[in-house]
């Protein structure tokens, strides 16, 4: 008991989550569907406001949801047929539906470049988002004075109505009539413009229409559909919801556990630093002739101490004494130890000095 | 706020009521459960600022040498808290292992221990506590910091240590205690004893022979109660580094050696002052004879080497504020030629006059390497510039010298043992 008072919220959070989740399942559950323009999706992207609108305007409208069951029905001839998910269309059902709806008033809405291709009708399209309130601008009677407003649309490069500089959205070919703006058609836009005026003219104009919803079951295996017919549906959302929780991974381990913790810099200074940019300086001035006179007395100094002569003996003593102590004659060891001698002309003289110098350290140094 | 792992998780999760319903209005929708969940799960967490944070006062510790911080930790609130707890430190107080998980019911008390390894000499302090509840749920967790204040002291490392023992014996060999002990100069008559093989002759004593049956000598002491007064510089020249690596700052060095003539002054039984400064006077010891290193490292603890010139005046006006009494004054500083001739040389008279002086001086080993490389033009040149600075020092120390100042010029490791050297040195002469 005491663990249930402990989890007391938990056991509620929870509680109230699988409750909310049971009754979302549930209300959302039953006959529809979420195929964009289906007449059964009573969804913003559905169509079935237009499909009883259609019905109530006394039309019989009749879903068919595969080609068996289009094919199976009579009298075709004196009806209107629309299809919606036209990107389900393969080349088969396609010529299926071509077949079978001979004589009737076709309309496929929204069709891809792959179901144009399997329609047999060669012609770009292009997706673009149309100005509110687009007139018909055409000849037909039908729709001559109407106005589309709609989000998308794709427009397909032929003469037909409702055009901009792309093409035009509504277009008659090879018997069919092709409608580009299906969302227009749709719940969430229906509404809008003289978007439900367009549907009940195009799709009310005989007694009996026909709503042919292909489906991807129909295809046979040499049929080509676009890669979008063959993705799972819930690829996109799952990827976009995969995005949201990497971003919240980041939030979680971009948070840090309380604010750095700052730390009073010590002052970091070689002691040597001084003397080397001294070198450093002397080296862009190119200042042989003191570089040259600082290592000279450098080593007149050693060598005094070395030999015991005292500081401050004059130069020519210290030469003197160095070349009695090597045995080697004072015009070896002159030029190297007395200050008189002219300073080194080229860097490499210089670098040869001090190694000469260095090694008469040595030498001197030696017992 | 922060989240936990649960959070992406429950977002994931997500998936599934996404393939039952391929939509983005799904996501959306649960996007939104998860967040209103979320929300009632913060709502819920319990506040962290009902915990009550104390810390007990850190034990001083040596730098390298571990100490540890105890924070108590008591749930005042009326419910049971679980969180993550951080105890911030300034990173070179070395806190590892500070962060705490703590459940807590309702008036529940705990302490968190936290191990310090002090990286730097001084006062390091403890930057704030920071406690990150859990809600129920455990997907969010209210956070929040507290400043709880604190500092752990870390002293001067003290390295030349390892010295002080052979140095007390060669002053046990100064003092009475041992029997080779020749009378001279700066020594007082201590006690006579029996004549034993290996005296020096010279230090019988014929009257106190004469009324006993045996041969009598007398026994020396050095003298006592001299005044030892140790100056450290920690202007500009100090903070140079010296040695392998990043360096030791010569101030550092110069503090183990005076550290080391302290604990030995005091074990001769000489009284021990200290100066430190630079524009100011930094820190100021006066007599103490007991305990002398313990408090010297206390007052050296917080001394940092800054940026400015040595108003060596001032040091010298408090040096003499300290006692008139003849001293050995010591000033750790390094020979620096243009600091020693501008600042120290025009004051050196005042303390020459009175005290016996000595400067001792941090040698960069780097200055002699660079002397003798001589591969190319850069080094050729950088050997010039080495020799002239090497030439400059010789001749400061030269001018000191003159002027009657003993000056030790010594490696980092070298110079404790050599100053102490100095001063049992002058200690056996009576100089002091």
């Amino acid at each position: 008991m005491t663990w249930l008072r402990d989890h007391r919220t938990s056991l509620v959070i929870g509680g109230a989550l699988v409750v909310a989740i049971a009754v979302a399942v549930l209300l959302g559950g039953g006959a529809r569907t979420s195929a964009d323009l289906d007449p059964a999706n009573p969804d913003p992207d559905g169509a079935q406001a237009l499909a009883r609108v259609l019905a109530d305007q006394g039309v019989e409208v009749e879903v068919v949801r595969d080609a068996a069951a289009l094919e199976r029905l009579d009298g075709l001839a004196g009806s209107t047929v629309v299809v919606t998910s036209a990107g389900d269309l393969g080349r088969s059902t396609a010529r299926r539906l071509v077949a079978t709806a001979q004589g009737a008033r076709i309309v496929v809405v929204d069709p891809a470049p792959g179901t144009l291709r399997a329609l047999g009708i060669r012609v770009s399209s292009t997706r673009s988002r149309p100005a509110e309130d687009l007139a018909a601008d055409c000849a037909d009677p039908l729709t001559r004075d109407l106005h589309l407003d709609v989000d998308r649309a794709t427009t397909y490069a032929l003469d037909g109505c409702f055009s901009d500089e792309t093409g035009s959205m509504l277009v008659q070919r090879a018997g069919l009539l092709l409608f580009g703006a299906g969302g227009a058609w749709a719940n969430g836009q229906v509404l809008r413009g003289d978007n439900a005026a367009l549907a009940l003219r195009l799709l009310g104009q005989r007694e009996r229409l026909v709503w042919y919803v292909p489906s991807l079951a129909d295809l046979v295996a040499d049929d080509g559909v676009s890669l979008s017919t063959l993705l799972p549906r819930w690829l996109a959302p799952g990827l976009f919801l995969a995005v949201l929780a990497s971003g919240a991974l980041v939030l979680w381990r971009a948070r840090r556990l309380g604010p750095l913790a700052s730390e009073p810099l010590p002052v970091v200074v070689r002691a040597i630093e001084t003397t080397r940019s001294r070198g450093r300086l002397y080296r862009r001035a190119g200042d042989r002739a003191h570089a040259a006179s600082a290592l000279r007395t450098a080593a007149r100094r050693r060598a005094a101490e070395r030999l015991r002569l005292g500081v401050g003996s004059e130069p020519d003593v210290v030469v003197r004494e160095v070349a009695r102590h090597l045995d080697r004659p004072v015009a070896e060891i002159q030029p190297l130890l007395d200050p008189a001698t002219p300073a080194p002309v080229t860097d490499h003289d210089l670098i040869h000095l001090a190694n000469a110098l260095a090694e008469l350290d040595r030498e001197v140094r030696r017992p | 706020m922060a989240l936990t792992g649960r959070l992406p998780l429950l977002l994931l999760l997500g998936i599934v009521p996404v393939v039952l319903r391929p939509s983005m209005g799904t996501v959306w929708l649960w996007l939104l459960t998860v967040a209103l969940v979320g929300a009632l799960d913060w709502w819920r967490a319990p506040r962290p600022a009902t915990l009550s944070l104390a810390r007990r006062p850190v034990p001083t510790t040596r730098l390298g040498q571990p100490a540890e911080s105890a924070l108590t930790v008591v749930n005042d609130g009326a419910r049971r808290i679980d969180a993550l707890l951080r105890d911030a430190w300034q990173p070179s107080a070395g806190a590892t292992g500070n962060r705490h998980r703590v459940r807590l019911a309702a008036g529940e008390r705990a302490v968190l221990r936290t191990t310090l390894l002090p990286r730097r000499r001084g006062d390091l302090q403890a930057v704030g506590v920071t406690v990150r509840a859990r809600g129920p749920l455990g997907l969010v967790c209210r956070q929040w910091t507290a400043p709880v204040p604190g500092a752990v002291r870390s002293l001067p490392p003290f390295d030349s240590r390892k010295h002080l023992p052979s140095r007390l014996a060669r002053l046990r060999d100064l003092d009475g205690r041992s029997a080779v002990r020749v009378r001279g100069q700066g020594t007082e008559f201590d006690s006579l004893r029996e004549y034993v093989r290996g005296d020096d002759v010279r230090s019988i004593d014929w009257r106190a022979s004469a009324r006993n049956r045996t041969v009598v000598v007398r026994t020396w002491q050095p003298e006592r109660d001299r005044r030892v007064v140790l100056v450290l510089d920690t202007s500009r020249t100090s903070a140079g580094r010296v040695g392998s690596g990043d360096g030791v700052p010569r101030l550092d060095s110069a503090m183990d050696a005076a550290l080391l003539l302290a604990a030995l002054a005091a074990r001769a039984g000489d009284r021990v002052d200290f100066v430190a400064g630079d524009r100011r006077v930094r820190a100021r010891l006066r007599s103490h004879t007991l305990d002398v290193s313990a408090r010297l490292q206390e007052q050296m603890a917080d001394l940092e080497p800054v940026i400015a010139e040595a108003d060596w005046p001032g040091l010298v006006a408090a040096i003499t504020g300290l006692g008139r009494q003849r001293a050995l004054v010591v000033l750790l500083t390094p020979l620096e030629p243009a600091a020693v001739e501008d600042g120290l040389l025009p004051v050196l008279a005042a303390l020459t006059a009175h005290h016996r002086v000595v400067l001792a001086s941090v040698r960069d080993p780097d200055l002699e390497s660079l002397a003798t490389a001589r591969g190319d033009l850069d080094e050729v040149y950088d050997a010039a510039a080495a020799e002239q600075a090497l030439a400059r020092r010789r001749r400061t120390a030269q001018l000191l010298v003159a002027l009657g100042v003993d000056v030790l010029d010594a490696d980092a490791e070298s110079l404790p043992p050599v100053l102490a050297d100095h001063y049992l040195a002058l200690k056996a002469r009576g100089l002091l």
